[in-house]
Order: C-alpha cells, then sequence, then structure tokens
C-alpha cells in the first residue's frame, strides 16, 4: 500500500494569498504607530525600503522553492545545502519562530477585539483561536487555502476602504509640515530593523510548496506578487496614516490605524477596521499554524526528531500528529501572554531563517550548479548579498537581551541534537548517572532536614519530619531509576 | 512481562512523577503560592535561582523516568 502524502492542491491565487495573509497580521498595524514615532515623517519611504529589502531575500526563497520543492522552507533548503546540525539548527529556529508567530498573532488578534469587547478574556481567546485553526489545518490544505484565501480578501478589501476613504480626507485637509525624522538618522535606522517585520510571513509559500500546483511556475510568481501588493499596501496604509495624524500622535496610540480611520471616517470606519485588523489576526493565525506543522513533520521525517511527528492522516492527509503537537505548545505560550518572550523569538527566528536561506542559494550555486532552476534570483550574487547585509544590519539594531536568548535557543537545539543523534544508549547511561547524582543530592538534603540543619520557617515538627520521608522516597526512587537505566541493555 | 520491566515501569512512572512535580513546585514558589518562599527562606530576588534549579531537576527526572518506562 502507498504511504498517504501532502496533495498538491493550492494553485496561483491561492498561494498568494497565503503568503499575504501569512503577512498581514493585527500587530503589525499596531507596531506602525511606534515606528512613526522614531522616524517621523520618514515612516513612509522606510517601509517601502523594507519591502523591497524583504523581496531581496524573497527571490532566493523563490529559487530555492522551485529548485528543492519539498515541504519544510528554510530547514530544507539547509538540509540541501548545508547538512547536519546547521539544517536541524534551522530547522528548530524555524519552528519555534512559526510557533511563536501563531501565539503572537492569537493575542493579537484577542487584543484587537479587546477594543470592541473590553470585557473578553485575552489569553482565554487567544487559546480558543489557536484551538480552532488547527482543527481547520487538521482538516486539510483544500480547507485550509480556501479559509485563509476567504480572509485574506475581506482583510484587503477593508484596508482598501480606509486607504482611499483616507486618501479622500487628507486631499481636504491643508498639508503639514514636519521635519522627517525627530531622532535623526539613528531613528531612521532603527525604524527600519524595527518595521521589516512588516514582511515576515510571505515566506509561508516556500514552506508549503510540496502542495503547490506546478511549483515551477506558481512559486516564484505567488512569493513576488505577494511581495509586491504588501508593499503597495503598507506603504499606502502608512501614507494615508501619517497623512491624518500626525506621527508623534500617531506614536501615543494603542491601535494607531483604527485611531486614524476614526479621525477619517467616524466611528463606523474605527470599527470597520477592528475587524479587519481582528481577521488578519485570525488569517495569520491560520498560515503560521500550517508552516508550523510542515517544518516539524519535515525534521521528522529526516530522523532528527521522533518518527511519529510525520505521520500523515491518511483521510485528510495532513501531518495530523504535528498540528497536534504544535498546537499544544502553542496552546501554553498563548495563555501564558508573554508578548516580549513571543516576540522576540519570533524576530530571531526568522532573521537566522533569512540569513540561511540567502547563504544556502549562494552556496548551491556553487555546489550544484546543474541543479535545474525553473526561477533563478535575478541580479545574482547582488540579491543574495543584499538579503544578507539587511539581516546583519538588522541584528545591529536588536536589544542583547534578544541576543541571550537566541544563545540558550541554540544551546537547547545542540543538547535536543545530540540526545538524538549520539545513541539511545548511551544517553540512557548519561540519564543513570545524573538520577545517581539527584540521588545522593537529595539524600544529604534529607539529612539536613532530618538533622534540623535547614530551618524551614512556619512549619511545625510534624510537617518537618513529613518533609524528610519526602526527600528521602525521591531520593531512593532516583538512585533506583539510576541503576536501573545504567544496566539497561545496548538494544 | 519479567520482574525487572515492572520495576522499570513502576520506578519510571514514579520517577516522571515526582519531575512534574517538582516543575510544578518550581512555578508555586516563583509565585509565591501557599507563603512557600518565607517558608524556605528565600528572598524575591534569589527565587529565580530555586526556579531555574527546581525546573532541570524536575526535567531531568522526567526524562530518565520515560527512557525507564518505555524500555523495550
Amino acid at each position: 500500500m502507498d504511504e498517504p502524502h501532502l496533495k498538491r492542491d493550492l494553485g496561483l491565487i491561492r498561494t498568494t494569498m497565503l503568503g499575504i495573509g501569512g503577512t498581514l497580521s493585527a500587530a503589525n498595524f499596531v507596531i506602525i504607530g511606534e515606528a512613526a514615532g522614531m522616524a517621523g515623517y520618514a515612516v513612509v519611504p522606510i517601509v517601502f525600503v523594507c519591502g523591497i529589502l524583504s523581496l531581496f531575500t524573497m527571490f532566493s526563497y523563490a529559487e530555492l522553492g522551485t529548485a528543492i520543492p519539498l515541504a519544510g522552507g528554510e530547514y530544507t533548503f539547509a538540509k540541501v545545502a548545508y547538512g547536519g546540525f546547521p539544517s536541524f539548527l534551522t530547522g528548530w529556529f524555524e519552528w519555534l519562530s512559526n510557533m511563536f508567530y501563531t501565539a503572537l498573532s492569537a493575542i493579537g488578534f484577542a487584543y484587537v477585539v479587546s477594543y470592541l469587547l473590553p470585557q473578553i478574556n485575552i489569553p482565554l481567546t487567544a487559546v480558543m483561536v489557536v484551538i480552532i485553526f488547527a482543527i481547520v489545518n487538521l482538516r486539510g490544505t483544500k480547507e485550509t487555502g480556501t479559509v485563509g484565501t476567504i480572509i485574506t480578501a475581506i482583510v484587503l478589501a477593508i484596508l482598501g476602504i480606509f486607504v482611499i476613504g483616507g486618501w479622500s480626507y487628507v486631499q481636504g485637509t491643508p498639508a503639514t509640515t514636519q521635519s522627517a525624522s525627530p531622532i535623526g538618522i539613528l531613528g531612521v535606522f532603527a525604524a527600519t530593523a524595527y518595521l521589516f517585520e512588516l514582511y515576515l510571513g510571505a515566506e509561508a509559500v516556500a514552506a508549503a510548496q510540496a502542495e503547490v500546483k506546478n511549483p515551477g511556475r506558481n512559486i516564484p510568481l505567488a512569493i513576488v506578487l505577494s511581495a509586491v501588493v504588501l508593499i503597495a499596501l503598507y506603504t499606502s496604509v502608512v501614507s494615508v496614516a501619517v497623512g491624518i495624524v500626525t506621527p508623534d500622535v500617531l506614536s501615543h496610540q494603542s491601535s494607531p490605524i483604527a485611531f486614524v480611520a476614526e479621525q477619517a471616517l467616524g466611528p463606523a470606519g474605527a470599527i470597520l477596521i477592528t475587524i479587519g485588523l481582528a481577521i488578519a489576526g485570525l488569517a495569520a493565525t491560520n498560515e503560521a499554524i500550517m508552516a508550523q506543522s510542515r517544518v516539524l513533520y519535515a525534521m521528522s521525517r529526516d530522523g532528527y526528531l521522533p518518527k511519529g511527528l510525520c505521520k500523515i492522516h491518511k483521510r485528510f492527509c495532513t501531518p495530523h500528529v504535528a498540528i497536534i503537537v504544535g498546537a499544544i505548545i502553542t496552546v501554553i505560550f498563548a495563555a501564558t501572554g508573554l508578548v516580549n518572550f513571543v516576540v522576540y523569538a519570533v524576530n530571531l527566528g526568522f532573521i537566522i531563517g533569512f540569513s540561511i536561506v540567502n547563504l544556502a542559494v549562494i552556496k548551491l550555486r556553487k555546489i550544484a550548479p546543474h541543479l535545474k532552476r525553473p526561477f533563478k534570483a535575478p541580479l545574482y550574487p547582488l540579491t543574495p548579498i543584499a538579503g544578507i547585509a539587511a539581516s546583519v544590519f538588522l541584528i545591529l539594531f536588536i536589544e542583547p537581551s534578544v541576543l541571550i536568548l537566541g544563545l540558550e535557543l541554540g544551546i537547547v537545539a545542540l543538547l535536543v541534537y545530540y540526545i538524538k543523534m549520539v545513541g539511545h544508549h548511551r544517553i540512557r547511561i548519561a540519564f543513570g548517572g545524573i538520577s545517581l547524582g539527584l540521588g545522593g543530592f537529595f539524600a544529604f538534603v534529607a539529612y539536613l532536614v532530618g538533622t534540623n540543619s535547614i530551618v524551614l520557617h512556619g512549619v511545625s515538627q510534624e510537617v518537618s519530619t513529613l518533609i524528610f520521608y519526602v526527600l528521602l522516597f525521591v531520593s531512593i526512587i532516583q538512585v533506583l531509576a539510576g541503576i536501573l537505566n545504567l544496566i539497561a541493555s545496548d538494544r | 512481562m519479567n520482574a525487572r520491566r515492572v520495576l522499570s515501569k513502576i520506578v519510571g512512572l514514579t520517577q516522571t512523577t515526582i519531575g512534574g512535580l517538582f516543575m510544578i513546585f518550581a512555578f508555586l514558589s516563583f509565585y509565591n503560592i501557599f507563603g512557600i518562599q518565607e517558608m524556605l527562606g528565600v528572598s524575591a530576588e534569589g527565587i529565580g535561582l530555586y526556579l531555574w534549579t527546581f525546573i532541570i531537576f524536575g526535567l531531568l527526572s522526567i526524562i530518565s523516568g520515560l527512557f525507564l518506562f518505555y524500555e523495550q
């Protein structure tokens, strides 16, 4: 019997909408206000420049996506170009960042909705959104693509109304003059690094390449089309926003675009744009769940993670175990509401991913010059080098705490890779030793408690005795576990 | 199932449970639920170290316990 596999049922329109929908997160329209505060009216050209910088990397995605038409996105590209730990590390960060991006989109949706319904519970709403879209993804890419396409079309229509309505309003008001950037060239650079996040998500097209019809034609077209639409959309929205409200005022709004819509179109405009942004949050959640599950599927398929994660559902032809595992972890992050941690993880993961993709293009052109490439990045090697330079530039403006977080996540990845690749029996021996050590430690603590060398404040003698016996029990279990792991047979 | 495999399953399950309880205890102490910080005599500044220590102990116990529980 043939092994079930992913179905190719995404056409050009749905693939393009996948890229746009993955990018149009509600959070993006909130950070525009902060960036306006950094760069003043220069925020408009910055949005355009960020789109062009992002497009360089999108060309690399298009080249690799058509040359290597397999699921997994950046991870698959890194595996073909480098293999071993670099590919595992890329997949690890790609999976984490997509999972965090899912949580962020769901939380963003909940915050946007709370503008109209202030009584809702933010974490609970975010959790419900993740669960609902995990179920939608479980049912297959046809349903996922259809739902995503409809949602993205609605959001684009609402933002179109905002741009046209706002533009008409701007024509009827006197022009204002202000310096381009209130805090100079550093403000412009900081805003550029900050706003680069606007275009994250369009690479969802590459992650779903195994499900795209005629990938040689549709993947590069969809990637370039979605980038062009997004550049036009974001530039128009920001132009209208700073045309109606000064950047300084904009930077003090929790929902800047809804605030601008209220000034130009009245309360109905604010409600409409809030609905649009809420829907955008849903679309981004949907695409991110799909992207993270495909990365997990690919890493499992290649033996880096347990094989159970790459099981394909016989009826829906979706990687259901990967979707469920990712959704469970995402729900935990969404429920905690640790927004800053989630944002940092998202940005770092994508920066690493962008760099690897551009490096992979250069490497594969050298080591595999005869690889069939239905699409080639134009102006090679300038485009991938420009993409790498943009990533390095971004890192210069990232907070040191984010870099420390990245280092920690890298160490965890190294541990996971080592545990998986070094061999089951040797790992068991290592854990046997650790358990013996823990047993000895708990025996020592039990001794200190039993002899009253450790004073537990506000605890009666009876409870102290009970704690002593609990610690003794833990110590015995740890020692037994250590011995059993050490004497385990090598099978 | 021989006696050693039964023992491995019991010890593995117990060790995994202990690990899970350790991680719950880490969060209870971090958020000072039931006044645990005062009971242990730990300052609010130093609780981060306790949090990470308990989480690491918990994780190691869970992984070791799962190795035993799923022993072939």
